[in-house]
């Protein structure tokens, strides 16, 4: 290498250093600190790391019944959200993919509800659910249906929860969805239409293929995103009635406030984490295979 | 002449309120090599796709073996595709490529097969069944694409500009297979390009169109003899043709052509007192030995295309520039004044306003 590379090579150095520093001290030093704070007996109360105790905030957690159940109805929650979001947020793409008129208008509305910040999200279904002054309810007793507790009984505020969650997040689903169905060139569908493909065959051997790439990327993000919900939670239930929406993110959470157990919190943290990289890894493994 | 095939009646294709093709009408025999010749935008490619069903017909009939086809799926009217850009199926290989179309029809495998191989060894590309539309070249993709096309049997193949990505050398290489090709499945074709090279050595037929309308058609040589307009005139051309203008006077009983400084007799011209006029650059010759209709040009410049010289050289009268092409052993200096003849049935009138040719 010669000379002048060297020194290019150090004046790129210089060039991203203040990228690499201030990610380092955002996002890598809170991790390290979370992942060492998860060694210690780190309470609110004593907040020293003077007592490491191995990896007995990690037994304790995994062998908490309470965790155990959170990380359960989280789980269920994302699969069907993620799930739901996808189908109804395709279906919607495929349509407003075919739109020509006023196409900009629909993507505007759909964007709303992406504008609205979640805990707003929260406070707006809220006062939509609310059993005596809700609208919703209201509504149903036009028809003649018996106000219904939306919030109050426990299966009907996980099926909320994951409505309301569904509503907020669709709209992520469709734009990224319809941005991969307007790429797809024209031709291939003209080839398939003269060949005889009917519309569910060209849906299968045309857009499928193309979209594969994008349907894995909207997937990870959706899932990662849903996996660390919080402030619907926060809002609408603080993970109630009883435990019937106890995310796992509103469980360490609490762990870690109210509970006061930093050293735990952090545990279970570090074990979301890795839920976390166990479940994309697939994921990320099918969609390199795409892009051969 | 063979039946007709397809015919078109009063074709318009209107997008908004623009017309891209306007009121077309033609006839394709069996069999026949139709060439649609235009340049971008003229509406060729459209009228392809009409025919094929890739796009609604705004007004008019298109008509298959008799029958009305206007409103027909494309799948039902048994024509197939070759698309510019091959639209290749890109996640399936070679093979799947060329089988799809039988396997939306439900043929059997052993079938399937069979016409694999034939296309296959007709179009040598048994190597390269097994791979990607990614991993191919130019020149492989544009074949895959014919064999799909081919291995449905269809009466009649839309190619839309097939050849023009793909380099110089290939080209003259397809056109001649695609030309052999076609004698020996004897169907139709129907070709669009705006390439006239290709249209005069492929074609049985040429069609030429401009701004949505068909100009003229006719045999390649037929319309390169005899264009009836400016636009065909200039437009088959390689690469030039010469399009002058000049005054025309009567004196006594023949006419006067300014620029040339020559006399003539055409009755035809008798009322008019200018008028365009052409001769292609072969059908000018050095004038040795006193023929009539001789003029005299000051040459400005020499270009060498290796097996001969192009020259352009000034007319003597209004200093137009006029194009004459001969063999590259001939001398010639920048400056040096020449007289060149044609013969009278070289020499074809346009009218200055309509722009056709007066016979």
């Amino acid at each position: 290498m010669s000379k002048i590379h060297f020194y290019d090579r150090r004046f790129g150095y210089l060039f991203v250093s203040p990228a690499v520093i201030i990610l380092s001290i955002v996002i890598l030093a809170p991790i390290t600190i979370a992942i060492i704070t998860s060694f210690y007996d780190y309470t609110l109360i004593n907040r020293t790391l003077d007592s490491f105790i191995g990896l007995r905030n990690y037994f304790e957690s995994v062998s908490n019944e309470k965790f155990i159940h959170s990380a359960i109805v989280t789980i269920v929650f994302v699969i069907l959200v993620v799930l739901f979001e996808f189908i109804i947020g395709f279906l919607i793409a495929i349509l407003l993919n075919q739109v020509e008129r006023f196409r900009n208008i629909y993507y505007f509305i759909l964007l709303i509800p992406l504008l609205i910040n979640p805990i707003v999200v929260g406070l707006i279904w809220r006062m939509f659910l609310h059993p005596q002054l809700g609208i919703l309810n209201y509504l149903i007793s036009l028809v003649g249906i018996d106000p219904i507790n939306w919030l109050g009984d426990p299966q009907n505020a996980f099926i909320t929860i994951i409505f309301v969650d569904i509503w907020h997040q669709v709209s992520f689903m469709i734009i990224l969805l319809l941005a991969g169905l307007a790429s797809i060139p024209e031709e291939p569908y003209e080839a398939a239409r003269v060949d005889g493909a009917n519309a569910f065959q060209q849906f299968r051997d045309i857009t499928l293929p193309y979209m594969r790439p994008v349907i894995i990327i909207t997937l990870l993000i959706r899932l990662i995103f849903a996996l660390k919900t919080y402030d619907l939670i926060y809002i609408m239930t603080k993970g109630g009635p009883g435990d019937a929406t106890d995310l796992i993110s509103y469980y360490i959470y609490r762990s870690a406030f109210i509970g006061l157990d930093l050293g735990q919190a952090a545990s279970m943290s570090v074990i979301l984490l890795l839920i976390v990289c166990v479940i994309i890894y697939p994921l990320f493994k099918f969609m390199n295979r795409a892009d051969e | 002449m063979n039946s007709k095939h397809i015919q078109l009646i009063g074709v318009t294709k209107n997008f908004g309120k623009n017309t891209v093709v306007n009121n077309i009408s033609f006839e394709i025999a069996d069999n026949e090599f139709f060439v649609l010749l235009g340049p971008s935008g003229c509406g060729k490619s459209t009228t392809l796709r009409m025919i094929a069903g890739l796009e609604d017909i705004s007004e008019g009939k298109i008509i298959s073996n008799g029958v009305d086809i206007t409103e027909e799926d494309p799948k039902d009217r048994n024509m197939a595709f070759v698309f510019q850009n091959y639209a290749l199926y890109p996640h399936m290989d070679v093979r799947k490529n060329l089988s799809y179309s039988l396997k939306l029809r439900k043929v059997e495998k052993s079938k399937i097969n069979q016409k694999i191989e034939w296309v296959s060894n007709l179009l040598k590309i048994n190597e390269l069944l097994d791979r990607k539309p990614s991993q191919l070249s130019g020149g492989q993709r544009q074949r895959v694409a014919l064999g799909r096309s081919l291995v449905r049997e269809p009466n009649a193949f839309l190619l839309d500009e097939p050849l023009s990505n793909l380099d110089a050398q290939l080209r003259v290489e397809m056109r001649q297979e695609l030309t052999l090709l076609q004698k020996d499945l004897s169907k139709t074709f129907i070709y669009v390009t705006h390439d006239q090279v290709e249209a005069m050595t492929m074609a049985s037929r040429i069609c030429i169109m401009n701004h949505g309308e068909v100009l003229q058609i006719g045999k390649p040589q037929e319309v390169y003899d005899k264009p009836n307009s400016i636009f065909v005139a200039k437009f088959l051309a390689n690469p030039v043709n010469n399009i002058l203008k000049s005054k025309i006077i009567k004196k006594d009983d023949s006419l006067w052509i300014e620029s040339l400084n020559i006399f003539i007799n055409n009755q035809n011209l008798n009322n008019l007192s200018e008028i365009y006029f052409s001769i292609r650059p072969e059908n000018l010759k050095l004038n040795n030995h006193d023929q009539p209709y001789n003029f005299e040009v000051k040459i400005i410049q020499i270009e060498n295309h290796g097996h001969e010289l192009l020259i352009s050289a000034q007319l003597e009268f209004d200093k137009q520039i006029i194009y004459f092409r001969t063999t590259k052993d001939k001398y010639f200096m920048i400056g040096e004044k020449i007289k060149l003849y044609f013969h009278i049935k070289d020499l074809l009138f346009f009218d200055m306003i309509t722009e056709r040719i007066i016979t």
